[in-house]
């Protein structure tokens, strides 16, 4: 097994490379407007237009009409590895709570009925009292102490299990590219999103087609300089150039994708802004929380979902700061904040539009933080974080046991309680119908939690 | 002019121009016009020794690379170790030097280290490119980078590390042919490197006696007190290594696997040499497998193959960041690979999502001084295969399929049609929409990303 040396403390963190290190930090590298300056933009559309949009229908629309309601599953990933103990606080246990966060105590959380448990503040605000208030509702799933058996505190090591659902360095699709790789359709691309400029590792798959959309506009296949008529011409010329299917696993790939590339812009092009002040026509019904990365996202996917695109599972990313060496009070209220806003306006929006029935998030994190908080009001790498599953078909409650504060593993680490394994099972059989075996190994020795009703 | 019909200038050895381009893309990142020229006059001996063994001069041609007016900070830029490394592609002179860099990146590989680090690694990498797998293999399990990615540093006697033996045994050498038993046994052989740090920075790796087992161990059968070196000496010793690493080597030059008998042949190469890792690359590059189907390139470029070979091809050097993220949309960070196993090569490039990055490489390309068509700079009275031939030569004349040229061809051709033949400006704004389209295409379409 992979060695347990991150526990030596924030070494860690600045020891990871400048790229990983970004990963978390946001996408504070600047993405220049590929779509060219002036002339371009607006005028692209124009050639969308006059497209015929028959041919590429074809796929998205095929799955989507096969299966209107089929389930769709989120995944919302908190880069950095999010602290257990003040996002839920262990109310019944504060005295123990107390004594291991002497620095960084949240006093006064919210108690989640019944439960014995706080919700940190940042999380009850927002739409409909944010993730408190759908906890109340009956649409959170919470599972504390979530994890893998000996875990492994390397952002990277653990990332890659989580996203793969495989304890290897080795690499591997992600594991819902996997579950398409098995139930997917083998032409629409559609069917499994990241919102982001790049895909996803958990989407990752071993042939199904997928696709990383920032947003319609930016799926578009556009060629610098070029507008109208011209571009139009030039299009139609990839389309000529890309028909032919060559023999050989590498034309075969090369080939296949540009046809892949076109379709997913071709297929978004009706929902592209016209231009940057014109109307958006995925607009959300409801009220995102402004300046919202993760909420701008989330609006959009809601959209995606909502039309007939065949739209299956997907992936975005939370912004903020979860890695909570230092500066934790500060760092994880924000965080948690932008975060729980943002899933908060998901679910209305989804109910608005009349498709949260089948919808449902999975909300994780790399792994957890220790117990004892640091000198530098933060805490390092631990064990036993949290999770959660958010929709209106979501099974409520606290759906794991919390870790206890006293019996804490060798390393000094939450114990884990219920292994990520297991909660990746349950989703594919409870929620997108199949056999859990088929895309994780020994799916059957990792059990089951009910998480969806 | 479109290098579909390359011209026919063979020597008696039957060495053309493809021959060359094909070799050039193989073993490093292209060839230019000139070059395809120039080698395949010469000849096939003159030119794969200029490929394997260098030519005099500086390895690295024309000026250091600015972006946004500043020289690159590799050290402590963001992004700039990754401009650092292309630039090294784009104007070395020995470009199978950065080729095999690029390989054994990927084979030894090694990510989420400090910057630093990862800069120091790959020059260890670059000098033992071509030289003794055993001397590479020993540097590299002495290299900073490696002993903090993969545990090696700080494993002591009471708790021996296994990941480092294990990826040696599964990953750099063997592949198969070993037990659990043998990796634990290494794992207590390799004991004893420690990490040294100095107000939280990290000062390096030393080798501590006082927390290494100098106890006996049992490796593949044998036993003895057993250290670093003797564990790196067995492992290469092992009948499963040469097999295993030509046809990794192989795999990394040629599409197709490798017959019994090319193994057989290449495995027996490398031995005789004393493990080295040249003679068996030349073999690869002779080998008549690299030069079939010179007409229909079968093999995916690396994104980062891709990038350098396209800025080789149009004379031009590294002077925007913007490759820094298309290479990440691509797939392909440079000091970043995705896991110890490294990338995965070939088919596994392609997806919508790739190639839409891409087609936003042809687009920044197309930004690029060098292949930039001014506004208001068409000539609609260049007929279709001049429009081409323009084109292509801005590129650097990259290869196309005859499908793929027809369909140029037609646009080229059919792109006035809707126009009035009076309308001057019209049709002078479509030459250049055409001129600039075509150099799109000819860099992102599906024939760009084989070679």
């Amino acid at each position: 097994m992979p060695s347990h040396d991150a526990h030596k403390g924030c070494n860690d963190f600045r020891q990871t490379s400048e790229a990983t290190r970004r990963r978390w930090l946001g996408p504070s590298l600047t993405r220049r407007q590929v779509l060219g300056a002036g002339l371009g933009f607006g005028l692209s559309v124009y050639g969308a237009r006059a497209l015929p949009l028959t041919r590429m229908l074809e796929a998205a629309e095929a799955q989507a009409a096969a299966a209107p309601n089929a389930p769709v599953l989120v995944s919302v990933f908190l880069p950095g590895g999010c602290d257990l103990l003040n996002t839920i606080v262990p109310l019944n246990d504060f005295g123990r709570y107390a004594d291991l966060r002497k620095h960084i105590r949240l006093d006064g959380a919210p108690a989640l009925g019944g439960s014995g448990l706080g919700i940190h503040p940042a999380l009850t605000t927002g739409a409909r009292g944010g993730i408190k208030g759908l906890y109340e509702a009956g649409k959170v799933g919470l599972l504390p102490g979530i994890d893998y058996a000996n875990p492994d505190l390397s952002h990277f090591h653990s990332r890659h299990f989580w996203e793969t659902g495989l304890i290897t360095q080795d690499a591997a699709p992600g594991w819902l590219g996997r579950w398409l790789d098995h139930h997917g359709s083998p032409d629409n691309a559609l069917q499994g999103l990241s919102l982001d400029y790049s895909l996803s590792p958990v989407m990752r798959s071993g042939g199904a087609p997928v696709a990383a959309v920032y947003s319609p506009g930016e799926a578009k296949l556009y060629i610098n300089g070029t507008w109208g008529k011209g571009l139009d011409q030039a299009l139609a010329a990839w389309d000529r150039i890309s028909a032919s299917r060559p023999r050989g696993p590498g034309p075969a790939a090369a080939y296949g994708a540009a046809r892949l590339a076109k379709q997913v812009g071709d297929r978004l092009a009706p929902y592209a802004k016209q231009n940057d002040r014109g109307p958006d026509p995925l607009a959300p019904p409801v009220p995102y929380p402004a300046g919202n990365e993760l909420g701008k996202r989330l609006g959009r996917l809601a959209a995606l979902i909502s039309l007939p695109l065949g739209v299956r599972v997907a992936t975005v990313d939370a912004k903020g700061e979860f890695d909570t060496h230092d500066n934790q009070p500060g760092d994880l209220d924000k965080a948690l904040r932008s975060t729980g806003e943002a899933l908060a306006a998901f679910q209305l929006d989804l109910e608005t539009r009349g498709v949260a029935d089948r919808v449902l998030t999975l909300v994780w994190s790399e792994f957890g933080r220790r117990p004892q908080d640091n000198d530098s009001m933060g805490t390092d790498h631990g064990a036993g974080g949290i999770a959660m599953v958010v929709g209106s078909r979501a099974n409520a409650g606290v759906l794991s046991a919390y870790p206890s504060l006293s019996a804490l593993d060798r390393e000094e680490n939450l114990q884990v309680t219920i292994d990520f394994r297991r909660v990746y099972a349950s989703l594919i059989e409870q929620w997108l119908g199949t056999s859990a075996a088929d895309v994780i190994p020994n799916a059957a020795t990792f059990g089951r939690v009910q998480l969806v009703r | 002019m479109a290098a579909r019909r390359p011209r026919r200038r063979t020597t008696r050895s039957g060495w053309t121009e493809a021959h060359v381009r094909r070799l050039f893309w193989r073993a490093g990142f292209g060839a230019t016009p000139a070059e395809a020229r120039r080698w395949a006059g010469r000849g096939r001996a003159a030119t794969l020794r200029w490929v394997v063994d260098g030519g005099p001069g500086p390895q690295l041609r024309g000026a250091a690379p600015t972006v946004n007016g500043k020289p690159l900070d590799p050290a402590n830029e963001y992004g700039h170790d990754v401009l650092w490394w292309l630039d090294r592609m784009v104007r070395s002179q020995r470009p199978l030097v950065e080729k095999m860099t690029l390989f054994w990146h990927d084979h030894l590989a090694t990510a989420d280290q400090d910057t630093p680090l990862m800069l120091a690694q790959n020059q260890t990498l670059r000098r033992g490119a071509l030289g003794s797998f055993r001397g590479l293999l020993g540097a590299v399990t002495r290299d900073p980078a490696m002993q903090l990615f993969l545990s090696l540093a700080d494993s002591d006697k009471a708790a021996p590390n296994e990941n480092y033996a294990r990826e040696l045994m599964e990953l750099f050498t063997l592949g198969s042919g070993y037990t659990e038993r043998d990796v634990r046994q290494a794992a207590r052989a390799l004991t004893g490197w420690q990490s040294r740090y100095a107000n939280d920075h990290f000062q390096g790796i030393r080798f501590r006696p006082e927390a290494h087992d100098a106890g006996i161990k049992r490796i593949f059968g044998r036993s003895g007190r057993f250290g670093t070196d003797a564990v790196l000496d067995l492992v290469v010793a092992h009948p499963k290594h040469a097999p295993f690493l030509v046809s990794k080597l192989w795999s990394f030059f040629v599409s197709e696997p490798p017959r019994r008998a090319t193994v057989r042949g290449l495995a027996s190469i490398y031995r005789r040499s004393g493990l080295r890792i040249k003679p068996v690359v030349r073999a690869i590059l002779s080998h008549p497998s690299l030069y079939r189907a010179l007409d229909a390139p079968d093999m995916v470029k690396a994104p980062v193959v891709l990038v350098a070979g396209g800025l080789r091809a149009s004379g031009q050097g590294v002077h925007t960041d913007d490759w820094v993220w298309l290479l990440s949309n691509m797939g392909q960070t440079l000091f970043s690979p995705p896991s110890v196993a490294g990338w995965e090569w070939g088919p596994a490039w392609m997806s919508s999502n790739s190639m839409r990055a891409r087609f936003d490489f042809a687009n920044v390309m197309l930004n690029q001084p060098q292949l930039k068509v001014p506004d208001d700079s068409g000539n609609p009275r260049l007929a279709a295969a001049d429009q081409l031939r323009r084109a292509s030569g801005a590129t650097g004349g990259p290869w196309v399929s005859g499908r793929a040229h027809a369909a140029l061809m037609s646009l080229a051709s059919g792109t006035y049609a809707d126009l009035k033949t009076d309308d001057d400006q019209g049709r002078r704004n479509r030459a250049t929409l055409l001129q600039r389209s075509l150099r799109h295409l000819l860099i992102s379409g599906p024939d760009a990303q084989l070679h």
